[in-house]
C-alpha cells in the first residue's frame, strides 16, 4: 500500500519523495557515502520509518555506528531498539560465495512487513554494492535492480543504492542509470540530482504535454469564451431585432390602417350622418309634440328614445374609428369574430351600397371567440372586405360579398370572405402575400402582407384558398380560445 | 320596419317616405307626423312600388343610395308608369352629375344629409303645393277632355274651326252647311263645353292643345 505522503530523503539535492523510490549515487570517498547516508537515515528515523544500512568494504560497522552516533541525537537508543540495522553486504546479499538475490528480496519484504507490522511508516534502505563481483555476477545483479526498481515503485519502501565510481565502467554505469529512478552525484562539494535521460525524457514529455494540454486548455477556453461572447451578443442583437421589427410592424399596420380609413372616409362620414340625421329630426319631431297643447308626451317619449338609439349607433362607429386610427401597442384579448364581422360591415356599408354589392353572411351560432388584437383583426377583416368589393367594382353581373364564419374542426376558427368578382390572375397568385406587390392603381402593396403578418403574429394562417372565374375566396383561421366550463363565453354577436 | 303612420288628412295627401336606413326613416317620419302631415314610409323601393300610388296626392322624399333599386331607377320607373308625384331627394354624398341627372327627370328638390329640418319641411311644403296645383290641373284636363268627348264629330269639327278664328260664313262654306247650322253647332258646342264666351271657349281649346 502506498502513502500519499512524501518521505524527506535528508538530501537537499533531491528533497521529498513519494514511497517508491528507487535512485543510486556513484561516491568517490567514503566521505561522500557518510555524507550522504547520515542525513537519509537520520530522516528516515525521525519520521519513525524502519532503517536498513548494507555496506561494504572499506566500511565497517564500527565506523559507521561511531559517525551516525556523533550526527544523529538518541541514535544509540534508535540501534538499541533496532529502529535501524547495519549489516554487511557480503553476508546480506550472499549465501556462501554465491549471489543470493532471492534471499535479498525476501529480506526486503520481511523488513516492509515489519516496519507495517510494528507502526512504522515505512522502510528505508541503504546498500553499496562495492562487494560485488562484477566479472561474474553483474548482469544478474542488474536484472534484480531492475527488477526491484519495477517492484518498488507499490512498496511503502525507499532505497538508495551506492557504488563506488572508481573502478565502474561506463558501460556499468549506463546499466545502473537504466535500472533506477535517478541518481544524485558530487558536484561543486553538494549533491546534485541527475536524472536519467528515461525519466528525463518522461519528465520533459508530460512537462510538454502538460503544457501543451494547458495551452489548449486556454486556448479553448478563450476560444469558448469568445464564442459565448459572441453568441450572447448575437442572441441580443437578435432580440433587439426582433423588438425592432415587431415596432415596425405595427407601426406599417397602424400606418396601413388609417390609410385605409382615409379611403373609407366617404362611407365613414355616411355611417356617422345617417344616425345624426335621425337624431335631429326626432329632436325636432319631439320639440313639436311638446309644444302641442296640450303635449303630446307619448310620442315626444318615442322620439327621445330614438334620439338615444341613434346617438348610441354614432358613437359605436366613432368609437371604431378612432381606436382604428389611434396608435395602440398590440394587446391581448378576448375577439368574438361574429361580432368584429358586424361591425367592420357597418364601417364598409358605404362602399357597398353605391356599388350595389349585397351582401350575404353566414356566421356560425356559438363560434367560440379567439385571443387576439381586435383592431389589427378588424384591420385585416376591413382589407379583406375593401379588396372583395374592389375586386367586383368592374364586373357588370351579380356583385356578391359572401362572409362566413365557421369552426371546421375543434380547436380553430375560420372566417372567409368570398367575392363574385373575375378572380386572381394565376400569374399573380403567387404574390398576393408579398409587400409591395399591388393590382390596383392606386394601392400601396401592403394590405395581404400586413394581413399575413397579423394572422401569422396570432398563431394561424391566412390564404386565397380558392380563385375561380367566379371570384375569390380569402381564408383565415385561428386557434379557438378556450375557456373553461364554468365560464363559457357565449358569442353575442 | 315600422309600418307608416298613415293619418287620412282631408286633403287626401300623403307623405311617401322611402329609405333604407333605419334611424332616418324613423327620424323623418316622425318629423312629418308631428307637424300633422301624413306620412308613410318604405325600407325600399319596391315596397313602395306594391302600393299603386298612382292616384294618390302628396310627395315622395326619396334615399338616393339604397341596395337594390335606387332612387334614380326608382324616379325613371315612376315616370314611365306615370305616377305624377314630386320627388325631393336625400343624398349622403350627392355629387354633382347626380344631382343633375335627378333634376332633368323631375326631381322637386335635392337635398344632402344630414338634411336641415326647416330645409326640408319647407322642401315638402313646396312640394305639396306643386302637387297641388298639379293634380288640379289634371282634375280640370280631365274635366275638358270629358267634355270635348262629348261633342259629337260634326260639333268637334265646328269648334275647331271657331276656336282657329274662322266666322260663321266661312265654316258654312267650309262644311257645306248653312250659316244658321252653324249656329245651332256652335250653341251646343258652347253648351257642352261649359263655356261662356267665345274667349273661354279658344282658353280651353289652347289647354288641350294637340289632344284634339
Amino acid at each position: 500500500m502506498k502513502d500519499e505522503q512524501l518521505r524527506q530523503t535528508g538530501i537537499g539535492a533531491v528533497g521529498d519523495v513519494p514511497w517508491g523510490t528507487h535512485f543510486f549515487l556513484f561516491h568517490e570517498t567514503m566521505e561522500d557515502l557518510i555524507d550522504a547516508n547520515i542525513p537519509y537515515f537520520q530522516a528516515g528515523l525521525e519520521t519513525q520509518e524502519l532503517c536498513m544500512w548494507v555496506i561494504a568494504d572499506p566500511l565497517t560497522e564500527e565506523e559507521v555506528r561511531y559517525s551516525l552516533k556523533h550526527s544523529i541525537p538518541g541514535f544509540e537508543d534508535h540501534f538499541e531498539r533496532r529502529n535501524i540495522d547495519i549489516v554487511r553486504g557480503r553476508e546480506w546479499y550472499m549465501t556462501g560465495d554465491d549471489l543470493d538475490l532471492e534471499k535479498v528480496t525476501r529480506g526486503w519484504k520481511q523488513n516492509t512487513d515489519r516496519a507495517l507490522n510494528s507502526g512504522y511508516a515505512g522502510f528505508r534502505l541503504s546498500a553499496d554494492t562495492a562487494w560485488l563481483d562484477k566479472r561474474r555476477d553483474w548482469k544478474a545483479f542488474c536484472e534484480y535492480e531492475k527488477e526491484v526498481n519495477d517492484s518498488i515503485v507499490d512498496a511503502p519502501m525507499l532505497a538508495l543504492c551506492t557504488y563506488p565510481l572508481p573502478g565502474s565502467a561506463a558501460a556499468e554505469i549506463l546499466d545502473v542509470a537504466r535500472t533506477h529512478q535517478f541518481a544524485i552525484a558530487r558536484r561543486n562539494k553538494g549533491w546534485e540530482v541527475v536524472e536519467t535521460s528515461q525519466l528525463k525524457q518522461a519528465k520533459a514529455e508530460i512537462l510538454r504535454l502538460n503544457n501543451n494540454l494547458e495551452r489548449r486548455v486556454i486556448e479553448r477556453t478563450s476560444q469558448l469564451t469568445a464564442a459565448n461572447e459572441e453568441l450572447r451578443r448575437q442572441m441580443a442583437e437578435r432580440r433587439r431585432a426582433e423588438e425592432a421589427l415587431l415596432t415596425a410592424q405595427a407601426e406599417l399596420a397602424h400606418v396601413t390602417r388609417v390609410t385605409a380609413m382615409g379611403e373609407l372616409a366617404a362611407s365613414i362620414v355616411h355611417e356617422v350622418t345617417q344616425p345624426l340625421t335621425g337624431i335631429v329630426s326626432n329632436g325636432n319631431a319631439c320639440l313639436h309634440w311638446l309644444a302641442n297643447v296640450p303635449p303630446n308626451v307619448e310620442k315626444a317619449r318615442g322620439a327621445v328614445e330614438r334620439i338615444i338609439r341613434d346617438t348610441n349607433r354614432a358613437s359605436e362607429v366613432i368609437h371604431d374609428i378612432r381606436t382604428l386610427v389611434k396608435k395602440t401597442p398590440p394587446h391581448q384579448e378576448e375577439v368574438d369574430l361574429n361580432d368584429l364581422i358586424y361591425r367592420t360591415l357597418t364601417l364598409a356599408n358605404g362602399e357597398m351600397t353605391p356599388e350595389q354589392v349585397e351582401l350575404q353572411t353566414d356566421l356560425a351560432a356559438d363560434l367560440p371567440s379567439v385571443l387576439g388584437d381586435r383592431v389589427q383583426l378588424q384591420q385585416v377583416l376591413l382589407n379583406l372586405i375593401m379588396n372583395a368589393i374592389e375586386a367586383m367594382r368592374t364586373i357588370s353581373g351579380r356583385r356578391l360579398l359572401t362572409i362566413q364564419s365557421a369552426m371546421r374542426d375543434p380547436k380553430s376558427v375560420t372566417v372567409s370572405v368570398h367575392d363574385s368578382g373575375e378572380g386572381i390572375d394565376p400569374q399573380n397568385a403567387d404574390h398576393l402575400f408579398d409587400a409591395f406587390f399591388t393590382t390596383k392603381s392606386q394601392g400601396m402593396g401592403m394590405g395581404l402582407s400586413i394581413c399575413r403578418t397579423i394572422i401569422s403574429a396570432h398563431g394561424g394562417h391566412l390564404s386565397n384558398v380558392a380563385n375561380a372565374s367566379t371570384g375569390a375566396t380569402f381564408e383565415f383561421t385561428l386557434p379557438a380560445h378556450v375557456v373553461k366550463s364554468d365560464n363559457v363565453d357565449i358569442a353575442t354577436a | 320596419m315600422t309600418p307608416g303612420r298613415h293619418t287620412e288628412g282631408p286633403t287626401n295627401e300623403t307623405i311617401f317616405l322611402i329609405d333604407d336606413d333605419l334611424s332616418v326613416r324613423e327620424g323623418l317620419a316622425a318629423l312629418i307626423e308631428s307637424i300633422n302631415l301624413p306620412v308613410r314610409s318604405f325600407g325600399s323601393a319596391a315596397d313602395f312600388l306594391t302600393t299603386q300610388p298612382v292616384e294618390a296626392g302628396g310627395c315622395i322624399v326619396l334615399d338616393v343610395n339604397m341596395p337594390g333599386m335606387n332612387g334614380l331607377d326608382l324616379q325613371r320607373e315612376m315616370n314611365a308608369a306615370g305616377i305624377p308625384l314630386p320627388v325631393i331627394f336625400l343624398t349622403g354624398h350627392g355629387d354633382i352629375p347626380m344631382t343633375v341627372q335627378a333634376l332633368k327627370a323631375g326631381a322637386a328638390h335635392f337635398l344632402t344629409k344630414p338634411v336641415r329640418v326647416d330645409e326640408l319641411l319647407t322642401a315638402i311644403r313646396q312640394a305639396l303645393e306643386m302637387d297641388r296645383k298639379a293634380r288640379s290641373e289634371r282634375a280640370e284636363m280631365r274635366k275638358l277632355r270629358e267634355r270635348l268627348d262629348s261633342l259629337a264629330p260634326r260639333e268637334r269639327q265646328v269648334m275647331h274651326l271657331v276656336t282657329s278664328g274662322r266666322l260663321n260664313k266661312q265654316i258654312a262654306h267650309e262644311l257645306g252647311i248653312s250659316e244658321r247650322t252653324v249656329k245651332l253647332y256652335r250653341g251646343q258646342v258652347m253648351r257642352k263645353m261649359g263655356s261662356d264666351s267665345l274667349a273661354d271657349l279658344v282658353q280651353q281649346a289652347q289647354k288641350l292643345g294637340p289632344l284634339y
